[in-house]
């Protein structure tokens, strides 16, 4: 008996006196955030280092002789000659639905105090694209709530969809609408207890923002109970430029689990012009080559990668990237902003101009495209809207020509007519998404003549007074039309009489 | 600035790359190498020696496994850390004993950049670390 219990603590003592080994460096200079490290011969690509102090750093340059690291966290406290240790591991974020409702950091930690997130599982935030084979078209239709968007230049789940404009345009208004409006139509699947709906989670990275920005927009999704669906990766202005290069591919990896394990999430990358900045910067403090206005010649890389992990995967979810682009004084043909439309499937454009006079949503019609087209779009709104972006293309051409003359001719003057009341229909308020089927009601009613008679000016209360009727009144109807999804003879002939109904209500 | 400190690393790597013989860096070869940029009138002679020293003392610690100790530690286990690190990096490592009381109980051994972690004060920061 005693042999075998000397065997056993022959054994702990083994265990307990084993070396372990560690891969070791030295700091040999560290400055904004970037240290350079003597030794850490093993060192990998990528790979988290440990410096004292419990910061982390990523190495990014390996040398022949040194190795440069990104440091995430405080680096007040280090200084030259500090040790530096090998982790064996990539940077890797929480991932799960635990994070859904919180406000988390570049690293998955949460900053809301709300608690520790009780997380199980972890992915790497870089990753690889899913290939072409596991990938299957995008036809899907991911709704933003917005009629202009979800009409004219609509979104499928596993596009990319970038948003591009000026300052103040209403890029960050649009994202939070679609995320509002995933909420709502999340709410109404999960209460209908229909077993083939797939609610869509949505991941808002903010990159590079005031924290006043971030706190307005975690306010606006609380206050619209989007909350609960939502994470937010936060990296703000304040934040190392570490953690704001490294926030987007955070949220991308908190996206993917959501793709991975079947369900469809959206994220938006708010914005990626700040990121490119930060990268930047980094880059320039790793002393490395830069190119084109001081951007590092991988600049297209950084976010090729980045969305190239939004795809719809073959018998699993998908992940909708939503990046934004701040452009300057409307140039869309700068670095940054010609790199992202090259990648993404399609742009919205934002104007000023339109902003200005009242537009808004300001989309620009003729420079907005979505490469991905009627394909994400359901039947009921190819058939209501399927002229649309013709008529009001055709009606800015005009717009812009009938300026110089007053003589218009019959046709030219209805289809000038007629382009004001679509450019009226389409303004919608910040925050107020509108289910697809009121969109559908309501871009009915317009083609069908019912807001012809109404004066141009009056045209936005005709409209609400319309969708307020459709609601309070043929709610049923509305049903019907969510659950065909296309408009066949009896729903036509219903909704015209639900039309004739509010007509004669509305001229009362 | 920056363009004489890149043109000094690479000379200094030049002269290691002359220095070493065999896998081990040859005191002839370093003493040749230290008189050669006496005689010669080589630019910047301070920054190309001191990147110079700095590549010489990185390969030299490789060959050097350094024994950081809490209490005594007999010549046995020198011995067989010098054979057991010689067989390990498949060159001569010789040992040198360096005593540190901090580590509590146990030993920690250095060679180049890798670090072999068996004292009480290591295991008592893995275990603070993963807490």
């Amino acid at each position: 008996m005693s042999t075998v219990l000397e065997q056993i603590e022959q054994q702990i003592a083994k265990l307990s006196s084993k070396a372990v080994k560690k891969n070791t460096g030295n700091i040999r200079t560290v400055a904004d955030g970037v240290a350079k490290i003597d030794g850490l011969s093993d060192v990998m690509y990528n790979e988290m280092v440990q410096f004292p102090g419990g910061a982390i750093g990523i190495a990014l340059n390996l040398e022949e002789d040194e190795v440069g690291c990104v440091i995430l966290g405080d680096v007040s406290q280090l200084k030259e000659g500090d040790e530096v240790t090998t982790t064996g591991k990539l940077l890797s974020v929480p991932v799960g639905k635990a994070l859904l409702g919180r406000t988390v950091d570049a690293l998955g930690q949460p900053v809301d105090g709300k608690g520790p997130i009780d997380s199980k599982e972890t992915y790497p935030v870089e990753k690889i694209a899913p290939g072409i084979i596991v990938r299957k078209s995008v036809s899907q239709p991911l709704f933003t709530g917005i009629m202009a968007i979800d009409s004219m230049i609509p979104i499928g789940r596993g596009q990319r969809e970038l948003i591009i404009g000026d300052r103040g345009t209403g890029k960050t208004t649009i994202t939070i609408d679609t995320i509002i409006n995933q909420a709502k139509i999340n709410k109404v699947g999960l209460a209908s207890g229909d077993k083939n709906f797939r609610p869509v989670y949505s991941i808002y990275v903010a990159i590079g923002q005031k924290n006043s920005n971030v706190v307005r927009t975690i306010s606006a999704l609380e206050a619209a109970g989007a909350l609960e669906f939502t994470v937010i990766v936060a990296a703000p202005a304040g934040d190392n430029p570490a953690n704001q290069y490294l926030a987007p591919y955070s949220g991308a990896a908190i996206g993917e689990w959501f793709m991975e394990n079947g369900m469809d999430a959206l994220i938006v990358y708010d914005d990626l012009s700040k990121h490119a900045v930060a990268y930047r910067q980094i880059s320039l403090i790793l002393k490395r080559p830069s190119g084109r206005e001081a951007y590092p010649g991988d600049v297209f890389y950084l976010h090729s990668r980045l969305l190239e992990r939004a795809a719809r995967l073959d018998g699993k979810g998908s992940l909708t990237a939503l990046p934004i682009i701040e452009t300057l004084a409307g140039d869309v043909s700068a670095y940054i902003p010609t790199n992202v439309i090259s990648i993404t499937d399609g742009q919205i454009f934002l104007e000023t101009d339109l902003f200005n006079q009242g537009i808004r949503p300001a989309v620009s019609v003729g420079l907005s495209v979505s490469r991905v087209g009627s394909a994400a779009q359901i039947k009921a709104t190819k058939q209501v809207g399927g002229k649309l972006k013709g008529e009001l293309a055709q009606f800015r051409e005009l717009a812009a020509f009938a300026q110089f003359g007053s003589d218009l001719d019959a046709k030219t003057k209805a289809q000038l007519d007629r382009g004001s009341r679509i450019v009226e229909l389409f303004k919608q308020p910040a925050f107020a998404p509108l289910p697809i089927e009121l969109q559908v009601a309501v871009l009915f009613a317009m083609q069908k003549g019912f807001f012809d008679p109404v004066d141009i000016k009056k045209i936005a209360d005709a409209a609400a007074s319309l969708k307020n009727f459709f609601t309070t009144r043929k709610d049923p109807l509305l049903a019907e039309v969510r659950t065909k999804a296309a408009l066949d003879k009896d729903l036509e002939a219903k909704l015209l009489a639900a039309c004739e109904e509010w007509k004669s209500s509305y001229a009362a | 600035m920056a363009s004489h400190a890149k043109v000094a690393q690479k000379f200094a790597r030049q002269l290691f790359a002359m220095s070493v013989v065999d896998g081990t860096v040859s005191a002839d070869r370093v003493a040749g190498v230290l008189e050669y940029v006496e005689k010669h009138n080589v630019p910047n002679p301070v920054m190309v020696l001191k990147a110079y020293e700095r590549l010489v003392s990185i390969e030299l610690a490789k060959g050097v496994a350094v024994v950081e100790h809490a209490g005594a530690i007999s010549a046995a286990t020198l011995a067989a850390i010098e054979s057991a690190m010689s067989k390990k990096y498949g060159r001569a490592v010789k040992a040198r004993a360096e005593s540190n009381p901090a580590l509590l109980a146990g030993m920690r051994v250095h060679v180049g950049d890798d670090t072999y972690e068996s004292s009480v004060a290591g295991q008592l920061a893995a275990l603070g670390a993963s807490v």
